[in-house]
């Protein structure tokens, strides 16, 4: 199986498009448009399972993201052909390699523009903000939610087949999308999320109501890249930051 | 000679109606959503949208809403019910799609029990409509056999002039008689024509689709599992939907006290059907979402006679993966019956 992209509805649009034999090639496309990572099609139930290689279209963010997946058990790498591409000023290009310890360098790249990349003039006016206008910012922001899910539906991340807000006996999380079930799910999210986000955008594209989410995500990418000089998706063995321990800690606590 | 209300007193019109105590609603953009909400004065509304983002629905059937207080005593258990504000409405604005939405599930929440929170916001609400000048590529009101000038649902309908200063007003229930009686003095006679209504191309023939989806056999079509098959299983097609309605019950509190609530739920989540035995009848995501098309065209016509889909697109205009109810019926009217 191969995992691409094919025209959608209008001409901006691009579909998320599986094809199975090489005649059906000629339906896919690649070209600036094609911005979704598709990575957390791999984890959906039962694709890998048969044990058969997949080959699947990734700009960097989501050759990250297969890094996460493999590091956190949830793939083998050996299974993944990586058809990478990058899209520079509407130019896409093809990148070098098939598996994903080949993108070393590239992601090794990546880091090091971080600091600078992950910087968002939104995110320093809230950096600024006093903790009391920041709630009422959020407050604000939170309350268009209305709980679809398609954040943590479209992150590659959000992979758990019985997420916690769906653990209902008993129901740890409120479902209602009032301003603590809303407060609630976000932070729920932002901390799963944290040293995990490779900062695609799937969720903020994905929000019907447009909730800033990127803004939470890059904030989380850049506390972890200052205080533990952890970034996301270096390699497929790359310890978890907040699922890692080590005994000579500074810190006298967890969390 | 149509009665004509000027854009101009569109200003004292939403004045009057909230000296008369309706709260005022109608299409308002912020800077990253839109959607129908209360205003103060005309300038708030934003006529220019195609529809809002989030559907009228929400101003019915809320996407978390109270229903009672329980506390539990020693001796007793005390409940109190909460009921919707008394609150009078006027939506201003409406488009038809929305407005049919409201008419489609009205039978729903009548049929085997009354449903207040319901009807309780629908008798005092009036629902003035603007018939649609433009539509977008997800528009598809035509397909499901309505127009972009329906009434369905309204009780005033409003046509744009040609001249872009106003519109010519239909009256065409006695509330909407009701509240257009308060504003009689700011309403003129006139000629002026109605601009052009949207032309939005027929995208599906919906009786081929409905006669495939009746068929026994293509219940169990390897169809479903190839259209489905990049569906993400987020609810943004349900929740944005003018006419999806499933809700869940929740207890929110201690052993002690809490309120029960109704929050939207959506069939596309894995929860929906879960059993306690933990046996999910609907375990993919393909037997989802063929649940969504056969409730919308052939479930519920069954029941209740009408297609529950109005037209208005937000399925396929906001999905994350561009797909939606449009796509599915192009798909299933190119097959054989």
């Amino acid at each position: 199986m191969v995992i691409g992209y094919k025209p959608g509805t209008t001409a901006d649009r691009r579909r998320p498009h599986f094809i199975r034999t090489p005649e059906e090639a000629d339906q896919l496309v690649l070209d600036s448009a094609c911005i979704t990572n598709l990575s957390g099609y791999l984890v959906s139930e039962g694709l890998l399972s048969d044990e058969k290689a997949v080959a699947i279209f990734l700009k960097p963010d989501g050759i990250r993201s297969i890094n996460i997946l493999a590091a956190e058990a949830q793939l083998n790498i050996d299974q993944i052909l990586i058809l990478g591409f990058d899209i520079n000023d509407n130019q896409v290009t093809a990148l070098e390699g098939e598996k994903v310890e080949e993108f070393a360098t590239l992601i090794e790249s990546i880091k090091e523009q971080a600091p600078d990349a992950l910087k968002n003039p939104l995110l320093e006016k809230i950096e600024g903000m006093t903790p009391k206008e920041r709630f009422t910012f959020w407050q604000k922001e939170f309350s268009r939610c209305i709980k679809c899910y398609a954040c943590r539906q479209a992150c590659p991340m959000c992979y758990c087949r019985r997420c916690i807000v769906d653990c209902n006996q008993p129901q740890w999380v409120n479902t209602s999308s009032h301003t603590l079930g809303n407060f609630e799910w976000n932070i729920v999210r932002a901390f799963h999320l944290s040293g995990r986000c490779v900062g695609c955008g799937n969720c903020d594209r994905a929000c019907p109501v447009n909730i800033p989410l990127r803004l939470i995500n890059a904030k989380m990418a850049q506390e972890v890249l200052g205080s533990f000089d952890h970034f996301a998706g270096m390699s497929h063995t790359q310890e978890p930051v907040l699922a890692s321990f080590k005994k000579d800690d500074s810190e006298t606590f967890i969390l | 000679m149509t009665r004509i209300l000027q854009s101009d007193n569109l200003d004292k019109c939403v004045a009057r109606w909230r000296e008369a105590g309706l709260t005022v609603i109608g299409p308002v953009k912020n800077e990253s959503s839109s959607s129908y909400a209360a205003v103060e004065k005309a300038a708030e509304f934003d006529f220019s949208l195609i529809m809002p983002d989030r559907s009228i629905k929400e101003l019915f059937f809320p996407q978390t809403e109270p229903m009672l207080q329980y506390t539990i005593k020693k001796q007793r258990i005390d409940t109190s019910d909460f009921t919707p504000p008394p609150e009078k409405r006027i939506i201003f604005g409406a488009r038809p799609c929305d407005a049919s939405g409201l008419a489609i599930d009205d039978p729903l929440f009548g049929w085997d029990y009354k449903d207040n929170f319901w009807f309780q916001r629908r008798d005092t609400t009036v629902i003035v409509t603007i018939a649609c000048t433009k539509a977008d590529d997800f528009c598809m009101c035509t397909s499901l056999k309505l127009v972009p000038d329906s009434t369905k649902g309204s009780d005033v309908l409003l046509r744009p002039l040609q001249n872009n200063k106003g519109w010519q007003v239909e009256e065409l229930t006695d509330r909407g008689r009701d509240a257009f009686n308060e504003i009689a003095d700011l309403l003129q006679d006139g000629s002026e024509p109605a601009a052009p209504t949207a032309v939005v191309a027929e995208k599906f023939n919906l009786d081929t689709c409905v006669a495939w989806l009746q068929k026994p056999e293509n219940f169990e079509s390897t169809f479903w599992r190839e259209i489905s098959m990049r569906c993400i299983g987020c609810a943004s097609c349900t929740f944005l939907c003018p006419t999806c309605h499933c809700f869940d019950f929740q207890d929110e509190g201690d052993t002690y006290s809490g309120i029960r609530r109704k929050n939207w739920d959506s069939c596309s989540f894995a929860l929906f059907t879960m059993h306690t035995s933990g046996h999910n009848p609907r375990a993919t995501q393909s037997a989802r979402w063929r649940q969504r098309i056969m409730h919308k065209f052939n479930y519920f016509p069954g029941k209740f006679n009408v297609n529950s889909c109005s037209g208005c697109g937000r399925c396929s205009r906001q999905c994350p993966v561009d797909m939606g109810i449009t796509e599915t019926l192009q798909a299933i009217s190119t097959l054989q019956p």
